[in-house]
């Protein structure tokens, strides 16, 4: 029985050990963009028994979100496939090193995939390799060679020698500049590499403060370098800086915050005696003293508005050349050079005879597929108001330039605008939309009302009137008369009238003073002499005035003081007198009315 | 014989009648056929023989404004405006014709039923009306001077008459204005009177302007809304 027994275990373990267990990983494409997403495949066949996991690489430069597992068994041969979905965190060359699978006390490693990520979608070329890597199982995991660091650039070249300055360290962060003494605005390149050796999970990065410094990101990259002879793989990420102000500038220490080993799949691996959770490390970079230098103020010309650097490029353009009066033409000047332009002042256009100028915002941006070289377009929308030949003048940039410590001065040619006279037409109907009345009407747009029957109009009464120009004639002829009637006709008649007015009035006398009146009445109305407020001297100046003879103004003036003494000093026999006064008064009168 | 020459004369009369309704009914048709042009020559036509009947010049200021010509067709609404202004349909073309040019018919802060009000009588019918109230003061100032009597209501009707002299003042101030309207798509206004003086501004299409002064093939113009004063050449121009 126990031979039984031992020949079984010996078959057991023979079939153990002669099954080939073979390990292999895939990803579904090896050129992605950023928010695209990647497929592990882990395949893992000649197994038996339960299901044992294998053990992911460090990924920094993913997110694992999602997890499949599957497992068939044939015969006894048990095939397990996994199946990891991924999101990439950077853009750049990274790669998905080898997955590890422990079997029977062995451990299985697949091939590191080569994996690019492009901030967008990645060129057709690489979508090519893509699809052709697809089907290949493994990826090459032929280690780099190690760089030869004289060769390489001075940045990169810095970086490298300050990564040999650390030794026995599995993480380590430098940081280095392109330049340490920079113009104002002159651009320059931070770059920060995180070293490491061993694995590492849930790192976020810290990026450097700066001050008195312009600062943006420039992208990322990953790398490899042998360091004393061991392997090292970095991430790189870089920034595009410029100095502000002249003086001192700044750069602060960036830094990883990880935890050193495999990333745990997930809580339930860790809950079922995953990989233990290691404590969290730091490390940083070594912050930076740098000296901004002034521009200087000797040469600088009116057209400098703050580049700084080397090989630019101006130019400007209209685009069309010829257009009606009216219409709007686009000048563009577009600068290209190194640096971030953003922070250049915009271009002052100059003035154009007979046409209006509406500057716009420019714009500014990174060149594609260049590392430090940016673009700025200067617009201005030009109306033309008359039509014409115009030579648009030559428009002229500034810079200067770091190699040379000189500005330099960049010119673009004139251009030639023809503008033709306007044949532009208004639209026939203003349509202003759909407008609710609230009344239950909707009106559509406005229109010229239809035409009318063209009939003649027979004038109206009223526009008539002013024809009749014999009718104003005959008002105005009214108008005059009793102008005339009421001024003098009324004085007229009673200067007439006054005479027999006068005589009634002695026909009716019974005292002196009724004699007096009389003659007073007559006076007023036949020579407008009022006798009331007048002495008799006065009365009979007045009468002498009025060319009354003298023998009548003395027949008068006797008469009048008799009267007088009569009335105030009565006489005997006052009857007699009074009738005597009165033929006296009448013959008078009669002499008066005679003589005028 | 003189039965002869009455028949002759009735037909000819018929006849001249019946044409003129068939040059009317015809302009109508090249109008509701969208046939512009000849519409416009048959309101022409007319024109000729009614030169004061403010709906043909109305329907000229259609045919324009449908033909794109939106400048020639405010001048024409606006001779019709001058002999009708009471007229609804020509105010509402005149108003749309000249919001085209960025011109309002009733000027900025003046309330529209007061436009109204002050163009509700066409200028011939206003004089007849201040001649009317003349004519009834002078009587009644008459019998007042002789009677002293209806003092009153002859104070009231010399008010009315002072009032209507002056709306009539300020009509006529406005009629004999020496208006023009933009008739190019745009207009160049230079600094004086030539193509060799530089271009000052542009005035579009349908725009109202005064005109101040004239040489040669120019006129001096003046947009009193905007300041702006100077010469434009004559095809620019349509005189009202």
């Amino acid at each position: 029985m126990k031979r039984i027994l031992l020949l079984l275990t010996l078959c057991i373990t023979a079939t153990a050990l002669w099954a080939q267990v073979q390990l292999s990983a895939t990803a579904d494409k090896t050129d992605l963009a950023l928010d695209d997403e990647l497929t592990l495949t882990v395949q893992v066949s000649g197994v038996s028994g339960t299901m044992v996991m294998p053990q992911l690489p460090s990924l920094p430069a993913f997110n694992v979100y999602s997890r499949e597992a599957a497992q068939t068994t044939v015969n006894g041969k048990t095939t397990l496939l996994f199946k990891y979905t991924m999101m990439p965190r950077f853009v750049g060359s990274t790669s998905i090193g080898p997955v590890t699978f422990k079997y029977g006390g062995k451990i299985y490693q697949t091939s590191p995939i080569a994996v690019r990520i492009y901030r967008n979608t990645p060129p057709t070329t690489a979508k090519q390799n893509a699809a052709s890597s697809r089907s290949s199982a493994t990826v090459s995991a032929s280690a780099q060679a190690a760089n030869d660091v004289a060769k390489l650039p001075p940045l990169e070249r810095e970086l490298a020698t300050r990564a040999y300055a650390h030794t026995n360290e599995p993480y380590f962060i430098v940081a280095a500049v392109s330049n340490k003494t920079p113009y104002i605005n002159e651009p320059f390149i931070l770059a920060v590499r995180f070293y490491y050796s061993k694995a590492f999970y849930d790192a976020p990065y810290q990026n450097p403060t700066v001050s008195n410094l312009f600062m943006e990101e420039a992208g990322e990259a990953q790398g490899q370098q042998t360091i004393h002879n061991t392997i090292y793989r970095y991430e790189e990420k870089r920034y595009r800086l410029s100095g502000v102000s002249a003086g001192d500038a700044s750069i602060g220490a960036a830094s990883v915050s990880f935890r050193p080993g495999s990333s745990p799949l997930s809580v339930f691996d860790r809950f079922f005696g995953g990989a233990a959770v290691e404590p969290e490390q730091t490390v940083s970079s070594k912050p930076m003293k740098l000296a901004i230098r002034p521009l200087p103020t000797a040469g600088k010309p009116t057209s400098f508005y703050g580049a700084v650097g080397t090989g630019y490029a101006f130019s400007a353009k209209l685009d069309r050349e010829q257009t009606e009066a009216g219409d709007a033409v686009t000048w563009s000047a577009t600068v290209q050079g190194p640096g971030n332009l953003k922070t250049t002042a915009d271009l002052t256009f100059p003035t154009v005879d007979a046409a209006s100028s509406y500057p716009a915002a420019p714009q500014a941006g990174y060149l594609p597929n260049t590392q430090n070289r940016s673009y700025k377009i200067f617009k201005t929308e030009l109306v033309p108001t008359s039509s014409g030949t115009y030579t648009l003048p030559a428009l002229q940039w500034s810079y200067f330039d770091p190699l040379t410590h000189t500005y330099k001065t960049l010119t673009s040619r004139p251009l030639t605008l023809t503008v033709t006279p306007s044949t532009r037409t208004e639209k026939q109907v203003n349509f202003t939309g759909t407008d609710t009345t609230g009344l239950g009407i909707q009106t559509f747009g406005q229109d010229i009302r239809y035409v009318l029957p063209a009939e003649d109009l027979p004038p109206s009464a009223l526009s008539r009137l002013p024809a009749w120009k014999g009718l104003h004639a005959l008002v105005f002829l009214w108008l005059a008369g009793c102008l005339f009637t009421a001024c003098f006709g009324k004085r007229v008649s009673a200067r007439k009238q006054a005479f027999h007015t006068a005589k009634a009035q002695l026909k009716k006398v019974t005292t002196y003073e009724n004699i007096s009146d009389a003659l007073a009445a007559y006076l007023l109305a036949k020579f407008q002499i009022s006798t009331a407020s007048l002495p008799l001297k006065d009365i009979t100046a007045a009468l002498a005035r009025r060319q009354v003879p003298t023998t009548q103004v003395e027949t008068f003036a006797a008469l009048w003081k008799e009267l007088e003494s009569a009335r105030f000093a009565p006489l005997q026999g006052q009857t007699n007198t009074l009738s005597h006064l009165t033929a006296r008064a009448e013959e008078l009168l009669g002499q008066l009315e005679g003589s005028k | 014989m003189k039965k002869l020459i009455l028949v002759f004369s009735l037909w000819f009369t018929c006849m001249t009648v019946s044409a003129a309704q068939d040059l009317a009914t015809q302009a109508e048709s090249f109008y509701r056929a969208g046939q512009y042009a000849q519409a416009l020559s048959a309101y022409e036509q007319e024109l000729k023989k009614h030169p004061n009947s403010p709906y043909l010049y109305y329907n000229i200021g259609n045919c324009y404004f449908k033909m794109g010509s939106k400048g020639l067709a405010a001048a024409n609404y606006f001779r019709a405006f001058k002999l009708r202004p009471q007229d609804s349909d020509i105010r509402h073309n005149l108003s749309l014709a000249l919001a085209g040019g960025g011109e309002p018919l009733v000027p900025a802060g003046m309330p529209v039923a007061l436009h109204k009000a002050f163009f509700i009588l066409p200028i011939a019918e206003l004089k007849g009306l201040v001649c009317a109230l003349g004519w009834l003061v002078c009587i009644l100032l008459g019998l007042w001077l002789l009677t002293r009597r209806g003092g009153k209501l002859t104070i009231v009707l010399g008010v009315l008459l002072l009032t209507c002299s002056a709306w009539l003042y300020m009509r006529h101030s406005w009629e004999t204005q020496p208006l023009a309207v933009v008739a190019a798509p745009l207009a160049e206004v230079r600094s004086g009177p030539g193509p060799n003086f530089p271009t000052s501004a542009s005035v579009q299409q349908g725009h109202l302007v005064e005109v101040l002064d004239s040489k040669d093939n120019w006129q001096q113009i003046i947009v009193r809304s905007q300041g702006l004063k100077g010469w434009v050449e004559n095809t620019a121009l349509e005189r009202i």
